[in-house]
């Protein structure tokens, strides 16, 4: 149930001291409380024990910390108070404190209890616990489901939770317990109302003509109670709804005389069960959908949405698509929300006939290209004019195999390249292998000078050896030398 | 190392708790027509007084004392802080101060006896994050140990830093104070501020010699009905 929307509405309940015997002793007026499913982490009793939380408290969860938590116990979250009172702090407070209870159901804790076992200042402890004990997540011990047999029906209820009201409920409102003005006795099943003079009679006292002089019966409209407890909301009602909470905002008075009929309780509770209900507060422009409807209008080409986007903007649930409608391409998001708008079907040959014209306005712009498939194309796109289904997709098939063929053209062409690359490649490193062999080739012929070299000047040794004994010496000092 | 003597004459910091959360400990004992009541718990000593008064009943409801405890209980805790708040606007001096601190408490069942250091100097210790851990180590499964624990040790770097100032205050009357040498304060407790120099210099190891390591250990018992039953007499007349 979403309790975010009216919480903003009313302002936010004084958090100070909610008497703990209060707390105990008037467990929230809420249909039977739900049966929570025993928390996956190490339960000591054997058995799983069921858990009951009250229906206010069930975004309860061990794991996360929740936006009403901050609110209420905001010394946590408040990074300047002090660097150690942090989330993570909390959330050992609370979740130690709610397993010491999980513990056993059965009985109440106190504080002193847990504040032995937990490390910390106990004031801050002690702020934890009574936020846990008035919210019921702790010490809610239900004792039959319903304490007091209550005329109120389920929409009160839930309104009053709804608004994230810890305190006690609120003393009985008008529209319980209708006792008729003039015989005295409750109403049942349907009375008559008048708001001028404020007077409530049952049926039989108003065929009766059993009021006061001045009042005519125009005056007076007809409260079903036993409708009431239903939640019927015709379309009309639920548009002048929305179109009051547009107007008016937070202004239920105002709202609820919009919509006639409902009091604002009904209105606030109606409002919540609403699927976009908190979606649609944010969507506080209630004059951009008619104006963008308006602009679509002179910008699409196909001519089916006109119509049905024009019916459509007075619909009553307006929907917003927010995956594409929070699109950066403010054309996408109109078309979302306009389809959105318009339904699912009306969306669906829409879209086929902006395809067909789309595929049109492609094969004009292709004139370059003379295939076979283009004059099909051409057929095909004369005959979708008319915007039959089947033309229009043989259209977007012709399309697509025209794509396709470029997509073909680019990868030969790109292999190719490839290809050419790799040759030069080749080339290149054959070059390198020939230069090197050139190379080689030159030391070899160098290494064959000097080997002759070499030969020549031992030849020149020996002779010399020969010739000189004496001179031999030192020759062959020199040649050893020169060796 | 000459380092004691510029140690000493470090820029003084205002009183405070020596941990990253200025908690006050709290112990109470107070008796009134021979019910007694014997508590310890930190306390948070920026909240309002408001607090303390609702604490107080609270716990009376919670403990189903009579109600005569209520103010009791409330005036106890106010002149606990009180008593801090008349230290917290003084000065005390921050020197390099790494002192042993002893725990030896028993809560329900569990007997905890251990000794360790702790530096005065780290603004930002936890003695709760110590304990928490302590508790996780030993495998201890008694919830309230742990909170026990971060008591004794607040309770003890409280009595620390209160005679820090003492000896601050001291040491300005008598003109410069001592100077030079070592300083290492005694504290009524007996603990002894390790002396640095000796332990962490150049001529000794950070290991501790072996004979210490019983005395470093902590010991963790878990006690038997008629052992506590024992022990609570035992205390029952020391107290009287």
């Amino acid at each position: 149930m979403a309790t975010n929307s009216p919480a903003t509405a009313t302002p936010p309940p004084k958090p100070a001291d909610p008497p703990s015997s209060s707390a105990e002793t008037t467990p929230p007026p809420s249909k039977p409380p739900q049966p929570e499913p025993p928390s996956s982490d190490s339960k000591p009793s054997i058995e799983p024990a069921v858990v009951l939380v009250p229906s206010h408290s069930r975004w309860f969860s061990l794991d996360s910390i929740h936006q009403c938590e901050v609110r209420h116990v905001p010394e946590f979250f408040d990074s300047a108070s002090s660097s150690s009172k942090n989330p993570r702090v909390y959330k050992y407070y609370r979740n130690s404190i709610v397993k010491y209870f999980r513990y056993n159901p059965s009985r109440k804790i106190t504080f002193t209890d847990v504040r032995k076992t937990l490390v910390g200042d106990v004031g801050s402890i002690r702020r934890v616990f009574d936020f846990l004990e008035a919210w019921g997540l702790i010490n809610y011990l239900p004792s039959s489901s319903m304490n007091k047999p209550l005329k109120w029906d389920d929409k009160d209820s839930k309104s009053e939770s709804g608004s994230n009201s810890a305190e006690p409920p609120p003393p009985v409102r008008e529209n319980t317990k209708r006792i008729c003005s003039g015989c005295k006795a409750v109403c049942t099943i349907a009375c008559f109302a008048c708001d001028k003079y404020d007077l409530t009679l049952c049926a039989r006292c108003y065929v009766r003509g059993n009021y006061r002089v001045g009042v005519s019966s125009s005056d007076f409209r007809r409260v079903e109670i036993s409708e009431e407890t239903k939640t019927d909301w015709s379309e009309k009602e639920t548009l002048n709804l929305l179109e009051a909470i547009t107007h008016y905002g937070d202004d239920w008075k105002r709202v609820s005389q919009h919509v006639g009929g409902r009091t604002e309780k009904d209105c606030v509770a109606h409002f919540i069960k609403l699927p976009f209900g908190d979606q649609f507060l944010r969507y506080q422009d209630g004059g951009a959908a008619s104006d963008s409807a308006n602009q679509l209008k002179h910008n699409a080409v196909v001519p089916e949405c006109d119509s049905e986007a024009g019916g459509a903007t007075e619909h009553s649930k307006r929907m917003r698509l927010t995956p594409l409608a929070d699109a950066s391409n403010p054309i996408m998001a109109q078309a979302a929300f306009l389809s959105a708008l318009a339904g699912s079907e009306v969306a669906y040959s829409a879209a086929q006939a902006a395809v067909a014209t789309l595929s049109e306005a492609y094969k004009t712009t292709k004139n370059h290209r003379s295939f076979p498939k283009n004059t099909s194309l051409q057929e095909a796109g004369v005959a979708s004019n008319g915007g039959n289904s089947s033309d229009s997709s043989q259209a977007s098939r012709f399309h697509a195999n025209i794509l396709l063929e470029k997509e073909e053209l680019d990868v030969e062409k790109a292999i190719s390249e490839i290809i050419e690359v790799q040759m030069k490649d080749i080339q290149d490193k054959l070059h390198r292998f020939e230069n090197s062999d050139l190379m080689i080739e030159k030391e070899c012929q160098q290494l064959e000078q000097m080997k002759n070299m070499l030969f020549l000047d031992q030849l020149s040794l020996l002779f010399q050896k020969q010739s000189t004994p004496k001179s031999g010496e030192r020759t062959e000092g020199n040649g050893v030398k020169t060796n | 190392m000459k380092t004691p003597a510029s140690a000493f004459y470090r820029n003084p910091v205002k009183f405070r708790m020596p941990t990253s959360e200025n908690l006050v400990p709290i112990r109470l004992d107070i008796e009134i027509d021979g019910q007694r009541y014997k508590d310890a718990f930190t306390w948070n000593p920026s909240d309002p007084d408001s607090e303390v008064v609702l604490f107080a009943k609270r716990t009376v409801k919670d403990l189903k004392l009579p109600p005569a405890f209520v103010t009791q209980i409330a005036q106890s805790i106010q002149s606990h802080l009180a008593d801090f708040r008349s230290y917290e606007g003084q000065d005390m001096y921050a020197g390099d101060k790494i002192i042993p601190i002893k725990l030896d408490l028993r809560v329900n069942h569990t007997l905890v006896k251990d000794q360790f250091l702790w530096d005065l100097n780290n603004f930002e210790s936890d003695p709760e994050e110590f304990a928490r851990i302590f508790c996780k180590d030993m495998a201890i499964e008694d919830p309230e140990v742990g909170p026990a624990i971060a008591f004794a040790i607040r309770e003890q770097l409280y009595e620390i830093a209160i005679q820090s100032v003492v000896s601050a205050r001291e040491s300005r009357l008598s003109k410069k104070g001592r100077r030079g040498g070592e300083y290492t304060p005694v504290s009524k407790g007996g603990a002894v501020a390790v002396d640095l120099v000796k332990l962490f210099g150049p001529k000794s190891s950070v290991v501790r010699k072996r004979k210490e390591w019983d005395v470093y250990e902590p010991i963790v018992d878990l006690l038997s009905n008629e052992e506590v039953d024992a022990l609570e007499a035992k205390e029952e007349r020391n107290f009287r």
